[in-house]
């Protein structure tokens, strides 16, 4: 007979991973109230400019490529964990250059334009690095197996779950404990105050919808090798974080860890006991809860629901 | 490449020089095409090039598009020149159907060939059987592209998963050992290759533990992996396709369970794993043919396709473009000898075709199977090269079944191809 | 963005746009041969037309933004293809049973939406969207799974005691054509009706249309089921083109496609506005589609320039183009997000 709680650790890790994939997400929807359909674009790209980097890319022929490449993986794969996302966020912070004429106009329209940059994105993506799978390297001491409760466990996944701990912490207290937090949530509640306490709206918006890609460029580099790496892989994002996000109500940041959460869970369990139902599971979760109570766990009123 | 270069050509000159008077321009070509001595005999290549199986796609493409650059070297098929049209069937079955419409309809194409996903072969093999006009399923490995969904006018060159199925079980439970988790991808093509495994499994005295259904989209296994451990079988038979298979490679390889136990995977579609480590390909797989067979002509092959595709991102030629182009060839093969393009004569120089194993490059001599239109051929077990002479080899063989005990026997219950008097007369 | 444009109005739907859209699906089957097209586009154009300007009833004019619109279109194709399958080949039989179908699962999908706007609205029409596309996936002993329902076949089509045959893509076009033609004059008939004065109304301000007196809830949910019910039309209307019922056209992809093309044409603001989107996007695919592999990602970036600068799509820049000749109409009511 088979224990629950290994499942119910697993359900907790993938709650945390998806919490990770949804962060950007959250981001940008409680403050900006923009639906970003390019999030799961900008997850792939944070991780195939990460592949990039580690690879040398077009520089690898090159002396500095050389030179670059005498670094061991370790270094690089830190160093790509960086760069990749910053490279996401230039392309999120250009995207949001191109929303500011939806401004004003029904939350429709920044939808939209957001999906219209996904397929412009994922096939950009096609063109410059292959149709192909692609393979994200971690370093020898993060991969393998450890054993907990003697039950087996990818230590990746480990310390991923780790880290995105560490995320969800760190932009938590970003938005909670620094003026610049203060300032882009006094944005999201009343933009008009904003300006006229003489902050440059425009500036926090190009800001937040970077960062916000950029958290996806993140959550790309750290899911890549727990999920494989392949152009279309962003349907594969944007459906949960959107999930996550209704779930735990628009606006809510700890909505959304929470949502993750169960999530997770429900895949999680159902994936131990009912397999075949596991990724109807997020779908039913939603209807139920939603089904509930309107705005989701925590969500708070939004112009997104005129 | 040549061909679909001049084709591209073509479209884009009388695209730029028709303008909006004769807006018609880009649909014209064909005709502009057909005023040769010769009509040219259209080829359409139905291949994917966007979607799940794009990069299958564009390797079959490479493969015909070689088969056909090598038949109009030796001065066309019949004395006519061969042209080839590709639009992108999407993986996608909905526009597979429609690609089929256009190809015979508007770019004439006498043949179709080309088709990775069985939904998308599906489509456009019933399109086909309504014109007539002869496909080919080069690389779908779906059991029922034989069976059910059988046509008259279909023909299909992979090996399927029933075939790698038999050909891997009974080694496995000697090799091995008996007991069995069976992972199950919960589509017709997972359930279909189970139901296979299973049966092979009754028949040599292996015993399943538990079948665990994966519904497609899955991208975490870990629920499923800590079964199998919990379960403790001596062997995973895994039916997982697609970008679910390569999650779960990813996930595998990174617990370090791919050698115990052992797993029994499906097919292994050289596109897919090109270019992955090694220790992602985990377990014993199938496949229909590798460059490092010690088989004549095999190096001249591998030759050919670096001279013709210097450029390419996968180096070797591998079992999908094989497919493409052995399907290519030989219906190029069937119309020299039926000597006219007639579809029936054509179908009937198909059928019952024997395909001579050095021809082939493989170990036995393959039949096209008059009954349900597969190929039986040699299937070949493989793993992971535990000693790679380079960075292109991949596979390490295991062992190569012969056709005959291969064969899938269910499948000429399940086929049932329409008659010669009920497709229509289709001449290209 | 608002539809006010056009003011609602009774009379008779015969006008001059309404002629020229006859007139086009009239000379289609000669266009098609005279540019050396093949027949088959223009029946899938005449469906898709079907399907967006049912879609449009939804999101254009009562403002409810469903993401998951692809699923009423499968379920009718799923539905027509049963039929024909189980219970009899029957041409009216198996298109019953797909409006039937697909107006069932709308109106039990809108039980679970109607109380719900904007972001809320769209994201649970994705959810149920998503649901019925793996289901149709899941349940593959009936639905055939990823492969699809195959062997449709086209019934006669039965009028009293005469039978036309309809295997024929030129003579089914015409059938599609006809169909097409009553959809869009009863839709219009239906928009320009005091019952699409209300779904109007509930779009630029659900609460005042409450206030009014009106009971939302049951008009929004009366919208949504006729919506899903001219997709189910279409879907067996697909099913009949394509011989076969698919999975694929459930997705979140194909659904977003409906989307872009009413959007891109002008849905928005113009009754006409979806059949120019259909007709721009299947041109698109099919010129850009034969020049280039990567037709998507032009399509994509057109879309995207397009939401930026005319978000009123296509109609709108005609209507911007024609109301530079004539003198422009009061500006109505304009939506803005608080």
């Amino acid at each position: 007979m088979q224990s629950i709680l290994p499942h119910l650790i697993n359900g907790l890790t993938l709650g945390l991973l998806f919490a990770l994939i949804a962060l950007g997400f959250t981001l940008i929807v409680g403050v900006m109230e923009v639906i970003n359909l390019a999030h799961g674009s900008l997850f792939a790209l944070g991780a195939y400019f990460a592949l990039t980097t580690i690879s040398g890319g077009p520089l690898a022929a090159t002396e500095f490529g050389q030179w670059w490449l005498t670094f061991p993986l370790g270094t690089r794969y830190v160093v790509a964990a960086i760069v990749g996302p910053l490279l996401a966020g230039l392309v999120g912070a250009f995207l949001e250059i191109c929303l500011r004429p939806t401004y004003g106009k029904a939350s429709l329209y920044g939808l939209l334009l957001t999906f219209g940059a996904a397929l412009v994105l994922e096939e950009s993506i096609r063109l410059v690095w292959g149709a192909g799978e692609q393979n994200l390297r971690t370093p020898g001491p993060i991969t393998g197996a450890v054993l907990i409760g003697g039950m087996i466990f990818s230590t990746y996944k480990v310390y991923a779950a780790a880290f995105a701990i560490f995320a969800i912490l760190c932009v938590w207290l970003f938005l909670e404990k620094t003026p610049y937090g203060a300032i882009i949530k006094a944005g999201a509640h009343d933009s008009e105050m904003v300006r006229a306490l003489g902050y440059d709206l425009g500036r926090l918006r190009l800001f937040v919808f970077g960062f916000g890609a950029a958290l996806a460029g993140l959550a790309g580099v750290v899911m890549a090798p727990i999920w494989g790496l392949r152009p279309h892989i962003g349907l594969d994002v944007v459906i949960p974080a959107f999930l996550i996000i209704v779930i735990g109500g628009v606006g809510s940041f700890w909505g959304a860890v929470i949502a993750s959460l169960l999530v997770g869970l429900s895949v999680g369990l159902t994936g131990a006991f009912v397999p075949a139902w596991s990724m109807v599971s997020m779908y039913i979760l939603l209807i139920l809860i939603v089904g509930f109570r309107a705005r989701g766990l925590l969500g708070r009123k939004s112009a997104l629901e005129n | 490449m040549l061909n679909s270069k001049i084709n591209r050509r073509n479209l884009l000159a009388s695209a730029a020089a028709g303008g909006v008077a004769t807006f018609m321009g880009p649909w014209a070509h064909n005709r502009v095409l057909a005023q040769g001595a010769a009509k040219p005999i259209m080829i359409g290549t139905t291949t994917d090039a966007s979607g799940q199986y794009a990069n299958s796609g564009a390797d079959e493409r490479r493969g015909i598009l070689m088969a056909i650059e090598e038949a109009n070297a030796r001065g066309g098929i019949l004395g006519r020149k061969l042209v080839s049209t590709h639009i992108d069937t999407e993986t996608t079955p909905a526009t597979g159907s429609r690609v089929a419409e256009r190809m015979i309809q508007q770019e004439k194409c006498g043949f179709l060939l080309g088709g990775v996903h069985s939904g998308v072969a599906n489509a456009i093999s019933q399109v086909a059987q309504k014109y007539g006009v002869i496909y080919f399923n080069t690389n779908s490995s779906s059991p029922t592209e034989a069976g059910q969904n059988c046509h008259r006018v279909k023909f299909v060159w992979d090996g399927n998963g029933t075939n790698f199925a038999k050909a891997a079980i009974k080694n496995s439970i000697n090799a091995f050992g008996g007991t069995f988790v069976l992972l199950t991808n919960d589509y017709v093509w997972g359930h279909d290759t189970a139901r296979t495994t299973k049966k092979q499994i009754a028949e040599f005295g292996g015993k399943v533990l538990e079948e665990i259904l994966i519904p497609q989209g899955t991208r975490d296994f870990t629920a499923a992996l800590i079964k199998i451990q919990q379960l403790k079988p001596s062997i995973v038979a895994a039916a997982i396709g697609g970008d679910d298979q390569k999650a779960l490679r990813q996930q595998v390889a990174q617990l370090g369970m791919g050698n115990k136990p052992v797993w029994l995977n499906n097919q292994q579609d050289w596109p897919d794993v090109y270019g992955l480590p090694a220790d992602n390909l985990f377990g014993v797989f199938g496949t229909t043919w590798y460059h490092e067979l010690t088989l004549p002509s095999v190096k001249e092959f591998v030759e050919k396709y670096k001279k013709m595709y210097p450029n390419e991102v996968i180096k070797v030629p591998g079992n999908v473009f094989y497919n493409g182009y052995m399907a290519a060839r030989e219906l190029f093969a069937a119309i020299e000898r039926a000597g006219t393009t007639n579809n029936i004569a054509v179908i009937k120089a198909l059928e019952g075709h024997v395909m001579k194993a050095g021809d082939r490059m493989q170990h036995y001599d393959a039949m096209i199977d008059a009954k349900t239109h597969q190929v039986q051929q040699t299937i070949y077990l493989a793993t992971a090269n535990p000693r790679p002479k380079d960075k292109d080899d991949l596979f390490a063989l295991l062992a190569q079944a012969e056709p005959k005990d291969v064969i899938d026997l269910d499948a000429p219950a399940a086929c049932k191809l329409e008659s010669y008097e009920a497709t229509p007369t289709f001449d290209a | 963005m608002n539809l006010s444009d056009i003011p609602p109005k009774g009379g008779s739907p015969f006008t001059l746009p309404m002629a020229a859209f006859l007139m086009l699906l009239l000379l289609a089957p000669f266009l098609v041969a005279r540019f050396g097209l093949y027949h088959y586009l223009a029946i899938e154009i005449a469906i898709w037309i079907i399907f967006a300007m049912g879609f449009n009833l939804l999101f254009g004019y009562t403002g409810l933004h469903s993401f998951g619109h692809g699923a009423y279109l499968g379920i009718g194709a799923y539905a027509f293809g049963l039929f024909q399958h189980n219970v009899s080949t029957s041409l009216w039989g198996g298109l019953g049973a797909a409006l039937l179908a697909a107006m069932v699962a709308g109106g039990f999908v809108a039980l679970f939406l109607s109380h719900r706007r904007g972001i809320y609205f769209a994201l649970l029409s994705i959810a149920f969207g998503q649901i019925f596309w793996f289901s149709s996936i899941k349940l593959h002993r009936v639905t055939g799974g990823e492969d699809g329902l195959l062997g449709i076949p086209r019934p006669p089509l039965q009028i009293g005691n005469v039978a036309v045959t309809l295997a024929d893509n030129r003579i089914f076009y015409w059938f599609v054509a006809a169909l097409a033609a009553l959809v869009v004059i009863g839709l219009w008939r239906v928009v320009n009706s005091p019952f699409g004065r209300v779904l109007q109304a509930i779009r630029q301000n659900e609460m005042r249309a409450r206030f009014v007196g009106y009971d939302v809830w049951r008009w929004k949910w009366l919208a949504f089921t006729i919506s899903a019910t001219f997709a189910g039309l279409a879907g067996a209307l697909l099913a009949m083109a394509q011989n076969s019922a698919y999975p694929d056209v459930m997705s979140l992809h194909q659904s977003g496609l409906v989307v872009m093309m009413v959007l891109v044409g002008g849905g928005l603001v113009n009754f006409w506005g979806p059949i120019l989107g259909v007709l721009l996007y299947f041109l698109a695919r099919e010129v850009l589609g034969s020049l280039t592999e990567t037709w998507l990602l032009w399509y994509g970036l057109m879309f995207v320039v397009m939401v930026m600068v005319r978000p009123e799509g296509l109609a709108g820049l005609i209507g911007t183009a024609a109301r530079r000749e004539a003198p422009a109409p009061p500006a109505r009511i304009v939506e803005t997000t608080p």
